[in-house]
Formats: C-alpha cells, sequence, structure tokens
C-alpha cells in the first residue's frame, strides 16, 4: 500500500457539493438581487454559470492532485495545484479514526476516513480527511493503526495476541426514542426556523402579509395558537427523526485496546478511539433526563477541534440509566473509578452560590420593575427562581480522589461528572478572592486536553482543607 | 496554608508597570480634560465635571501606585524538577501547577517597554493551557526557558 493513490472520483462530486453548499446563498442573493434590476440579466447569468464551471473546475483539480499512500507507518498526504502541501502523520500519533458512510459514498462501496492527531494546525478540519475510498482500504488503515500497536506489544510480551471483541452496550430501540425525544435537538431545530424566517424578512412582504392576515387574526386567537402549537410539533418531530436517524444501531465495543462507535442509519458512522488516549470521561445529566435517572457519557479525546465537537467530546453512551454507568463501563476503561462518593461542597458555601445568582438577577428585576410599574413587580418572582437553580449547583458541586483519579461535579446548566487522570491533567489552578479566604473556601480549576483547547471542570467554593488536598495530590513536589 | 513559591520577579517589573499604567492614564486623562473643556465651555452641571476629574484621578492613582504594588507583591513563582507553580492575582489569588511532563514549549517574549528595562516575558504553553511569567530579568528568563525545556524534554510522555 505504498504507491500514491488518488480517492474514487466520487470524492470530485463531494467537494463540488460542498462548495455548493457553501455558495449557495450568495448565489440566491446575487440572482434575486441581480435580476431584479432591468438589462443586466445576461450578465448576471453568464458570472452564475461562470462561478458553477469554477467550482465544477475545481472539485476535479482537487480530486487529481489529491495523493495519499502509507509508507514507514506515516500515513503520507500531498495535494494542491500551484502550492503542493504534503502532510505526513506517523500512526502512533494519531488520536482518533472517524470512518463514515455517507449518502453519496454508500452506493460505491466507499467510505470517509478522518485521522485527527493533537496537533492544531487548522482550527477547522480534521488533519487528515480522505473523502473517499473503498471499504478495504479503510479497514487496512484501520488494521495497521492496530497492528502497530499489537506489534509493540507482542515484541514485549513476546507472543501473538488474538484481537477481543466485547460488545459494551448496544442501542435498544425504546432507548433510542427516549434518547430522541429528550435531546436538546429541539430547540436547534426551532431556532434555525426562526433564523430561516429571519434571513429572508427582507424578501418576505411581511407587512403586506399581516394586513390580509389581520382580520383573520383577530377572528381567533385559538387558530394562532394552533398554529405556532403544530409548528412546534412538526420541529419536534424533525428533531426527534433527525436524532433516531443519527444515532440508529448505536453500538460501542472495546477492540484490544480501542473504543469502537458505530452508529446511524442513513449516514454510517465508525469512530475509533484508543483507550490511553482518553483525555477524561464526562457523565452529563440534561435537565430532562436528569429527573428520570437518564444520563450520558462522553470521553474527551485530544484529536478535533472548536468547529468539529464530535471528534473532541465523543459520546460513547447517548443514554443510561445513570446507576448502570460504572457497572457497564468500569471493566473496560482502565484505572476509571466512576462509583465513587463524591465529598460536597460546605453548606456555608451556600451563601456564595446564591449571591452569584442574584447579582445577574437583581439588576434585571430593578430594571423590570422600575419600567413596567404595576406587573413589574412579579418579575420578583425571578430572584425566588434564581435562588432555587443556585440551590442546584450548590448541591451538585462536589469532588473526590481515588488513587489516580480526580473527580470533578458540577452544574452550568447541564450537571455534569468529569472523571480526570492525574496524569492527563494539563494544568490545576486554585483561586480565592478575599471574600473566599473569610469563609475558607476555593474555587478548583482543572483542565485537560480536549480537541484544540482545553475543557475540564471547575467547581466552586470548596472547603480550603480540601481544595489543599487535592492541590497536594496533584503537586509532583518531593519532601 | 500552602507553603508560597519561593522566587519573586524582577522588582524593575515594578517599574515598567507604572509606566505603562502611566502611559494609559495619560490618556484618560487626556479624554477627560476633553470633557471638561467642554463641560466649562457648556455650562455643565458642577457636579458631572467633579464626577469626571474624580474618575480621572482615581484611575490614575490604581493604574500608577496600587495596582503595580499589589500585582507585584503577589506573583511569584518556582520552577521545580518535575513541576513549575505560579501565584498572582490582586483581588482573586490564583495558584497553578503545571507538571513538568505536560509542558510542550516554552517562549519569551519582549515589547519594546519590556527591552528598554532588559525584562521580558515568559510563555508556558501545555497542550490546552498557555500560562506567562510576566517581566522577567531578560537573562534569567533565558535560563528559565533553557532549563525548562531542558527539563521537559527528560519527560517523554504522549499525550
Amino acid at each position: 500500500m505504498s504507491e500514491p493513490k488518488r480517492l474514487h472520483p466520487i470524492a470530485a462530486v463531494v467537494n463540488m457539493l460542498r462548495q455548493l453548499k457553501e455558495l449557495i446563498v450568495p448565489l440566491i442573493v446575487f440572482v434575486v438581487f441581480g435580476s431584479s434590476g432591468d438589462g443586466g440579466n445576461q450578465f448576471y447569468l453568464i458570472a452564475v454559470a461562470g462561478g458553477l464551471f469554477l467550482v465544477f473546475i475545481s472539485g476535479i483539480i482537487f480530486w487529481y492532485r489529491f495523493t495519499y499512500r502509507v509508507e514507514d507507518g506515516e500515513l503520507r498526504i500531498e495535494h494542491g495545484l500551484f502550492v503542493r502541501k504534503k502532510r505526513y502523520i506517523p500512526f502512533e500519533r494519531i488520536q482518533s479514526l472517524d470512518v463514515s458512510e455517507g449518502l453519496l459514498q454508500r452506493p460505491f462501496g466507499l467510505v470517509k476516513v478522518k485521522v485527527e492527531t493533537a496537533g492544531g494546525a487548522g482550527a477547522g478540519e480534521a488533519e487528515a480527511v480522505l473523502t473517499a475510498i473503498r471499504k478495504n482500504e479503510a479497514n487496512e488503515i484501520h488494521d495497521l493503526l492496530v497492528k502497530l500497536k499489537k506489534s509493540t506489544h507482542a515484541v514485549e510480551e513476546g507472543e501473538q495476541i488474538d484481537s477481543k471483541e466485547t460488545v459494551i452496550y448496544k442501542i435498544s430501540s425504546s432507548e433510542l426514542l427516549l434518547l430522541a425525544s429528550t435531546s436538546g435537538g429541539v430547540g436547534v431545530v426551532i431556532s434555525a426556523v426562526f433564523a430561516f424566517f429571519l434571513q429572508f424578512e427582507e424578501f418576505i412582504p411581511f407587512d403586506r402579509v399581516f394586513n390580509e392576515v389581520e382580520h383573520f387574526i383577530s377572528s381567533g386567537l385559538v387558530f394562532i395558537s394552533i398554529i405556532i402549537f403544530l409548528g412546534f410539533l412538526l420541529a419536534w418531530a424533525i428533531s426527534v427523526v433527525g436524532t433516531m436517524l443519527k444515532y440508529a444501531n448505536f453500538t460501542l465495543k472495546r477492540v484490544d485496546d480501542d473504543l469502537i462507535i458505530t452508529r446511524g442509519l442513513l449516514e454510517k458512522r465508525q469512530f475509533t478511539i484508543p483507550i490511553k488516549r482518553i483525555q477524561a470521561v464526562r457523565i452529563s445529566e440534561n435537565l430532562l433526563r436528569q429527573p428520570i435517572g437518564m444520563a450520558s457519557v462522553f470521553v474527551e479525546s485530544a484529536g478535533g477541534s472548536a468547529l468539529n465537537e464530535e471528534s473532541s467530546k465523543v459520546l460513547i453512551l447517548p443514554i443510561i440509566k445513570k446507576q448502570k454507568v460504572a457497572r457497564l463501563l468500569e471493566p473496560y476503561l482502565d484505572d476509571y473509578q466512576l462509583n465513587s462518593e463524591l465529598h460536597s461542597v460546605p453548606s456555608r458555601a451556600y451563601i456564595r452560590y446564591l449571591l452569584k445568582g442574584w447579582f445577574i438577577a437583581i439588576p434585571i428585576v430593578l430594571v423590570v420593575v422600575f419600567l413596567f410599574r404595576p406587573w413589574g413587580y412579579f418579575s420578583i418572582a425571578l430572584l425566588v427562581a434564581s435562588a432555587l437553580w443556585s440551590w442546584l449547583e450548590y448541591r451538585d458541586a462536589g469532588w473526590s480522589l481515588y488513587d489516580g483519579l480526580l473527580t470533578l461535579r458540577f452544574r452550568t446548566i447541564v450537571k455534569s461528572t468529569v472523571f480526570m487522570k492525574r496524569e492527563k491533567v494539563q494544568s490545576l489552578t486554585i483561586k480565592q478572592s478575599h471574600f473566599q479566604t473569610q469563609k475558607r473556601l476555593a474555587t478548583i480549576d482543572a483542565v485537560v486536553k480536549s480537541g484544540h483547547g482545553g475543557s475540564g471542570g471547575k467547581v466552586y467554593d470548596l472547603d480550603w482543607e480540601d481544595t489543599k488536598k487535592i492541590y497536594n495530590w496533584f503537586s509532583r513536589k518531593e519532601d | 496554608m500552602i507553603p508560597e513559591p519561593q522566587t519573586r520577579i524582577s522588582e524593575r517589573a515594578l517599574v515598567v508597570w507604572r509606566i505603562s499604567g502611566g502611559i494609559s492614564s495619560l490618556i484618560i486623562c487626556l479624554v477627560a480634560g476633553g470633557l471638561i473643556t467642554l463641560g466649562v465651555i457648556f455650562d455643565w452641571l458642577f457636579w458631572i465635571i467633579g464626577v469626571i476629574l474624580f474618575i480621572a484621578l482615581t484611575y490614575s492613582y490604581v493604574m500608577i501606585f496600587l495596582l503595580p504594588k499589589l500585582r507585584w507583591k503577589r506573583w511569584r513563582y518556582e520552577v521545580r524538577e518535575q513541576e513549575i507553580e505560579l501565584q498572582r492575582g490582586v483581588f482573586i489569588i490564583k495558584r497553578t501547577l503545571i507538571p513538568m511532563i505536560r509542558v510542550q514549549h516554552v517562549d519569551t517574549q519582549q515589547g519594546p517597554l519590556l527591552r528598554k528595562y532588559q525584562l521580558s516575558t515568559v510563555m508556558i504553553s501545555t497542550a490546552a493551557t498557555v500560562h506567562e511569567i510576566p517581566a522577567l530579568d531578560m537573562h534569567e528568563a533565558e535560563e528559565l526557558r533553557r532549563s525548562i525545556s531542558s527539563l521537559a524534554r527528560v519527560a517523554d510522555e504522549d499525550v
């Protein structure tokens, strides 16, 4: 496999489509504005046709100049027309491998391979993307990655190891339904619809539409409510179907020393992350799932980037009973103790959580009360809500140390429990303000690598003695 | 209390911070002066002029005298064989531990003002974070950079 190879020609089509997708909005705007003026129509048509032709040509050139090969334990990629770019990626530096089967690739038995390393060359894309290669070639790359690791093991242990495959988790259809209906995707779809309409505000003559509809509106507020309700229901249904397609057949396996995730119905994806590359494990419970005792589990990976969050925060268990997490994962995640008892934050810290919430709430309430005199007083309820929220934050804050493992639990909007091994923590900071010193409290902030930047955990107002314990645990000072 | 890190940053840092505080105060004072002139011309209320004057003077005092002093007093660091410890912050005291094995690279950086006073800033990068020690003596910074990178090289552990 050391010959330089081209991608399958379908890669050219995929690239063209991607470029077209980026161009579609400017193109539409261009055409709409262009043709509204008289006369210059032909010019605009030619310009658009020229643009499309350029996209077409550049797609083909990209495909023609892009070659890849596997040589000396490296994946070597060369591309570019005027500026030749070469990127050599040693297999032992690969953080994760993402194999997906898109709608365009599938009819030809092709897959798309994304290789992530810890390097941060570009903030956007993965370090290497092979848009369309044959499945068996992708398998070869995968095997090489695995074999390379195994051969170093085999030398150490002097024997051939058969690959051991265990299925850790497979999503059931009821879980899939639950996952889809409680995911935050609803909000995304709704805001996308709003954004869509706002985008076209200039084109749709809202005023006229409203005037015509006005008598209609006055005829029935009920009708409007029903329309809005149906709209939301539709948005929710779209999001549910989308999530179900995305996470159908979700399976988590451990093969030798890698975690392998497969999922998807229309677009099939396979994601490989070596266990020793896991930077941290995160259990998160969102507001809809927490009351029914369900949680999702992520692992932080050093691959990926801010724009490509799916490969830096890898979902390994989409939805699961929280009590089951430890029993299910512990045998497979080396040295992660997911069931430890957490120490909570001392009760004297609550007042600080409360004040932090009110710090934002009080000015809002004051302004509202001042502006809308009689009814504005209802906004005082916001103070109560804020106090309750602060209580949640206070109750959820916690920490524990277990051997080489630091666990921090905290709530932003979602309640997260983060498990970090000592050797994966990049830096640890404690912060103490004057007021915290008086109350003998301190804030702890641990950072692990996640994608391009850092992630981790931050817990406010721990007991000072506890903070010291964590600080000394992390310190490598000899004495 | 956790024992404080041992090393202080250069005393000349104080001078540099005061100068840069002075520059920003100068700008604020110029703006304030302009406003006050306008106020006198257009007969603003007396207390508005007073408030402007007060803000400009307080800002200058804080930026030139108070803040540099507090900042310098707090700033300490220590480079040990296996880790680097930093302490900083004026109102919120922050203490950070960076294990040597996590250090990816070390930079030194020097603006015109720092150069005049033979100082430079050391920046320590891990894979996920960047930490800064401001205003060390130039030779000390160079020495530090060299020793950190040689200490960090010993520990060869992957991300």
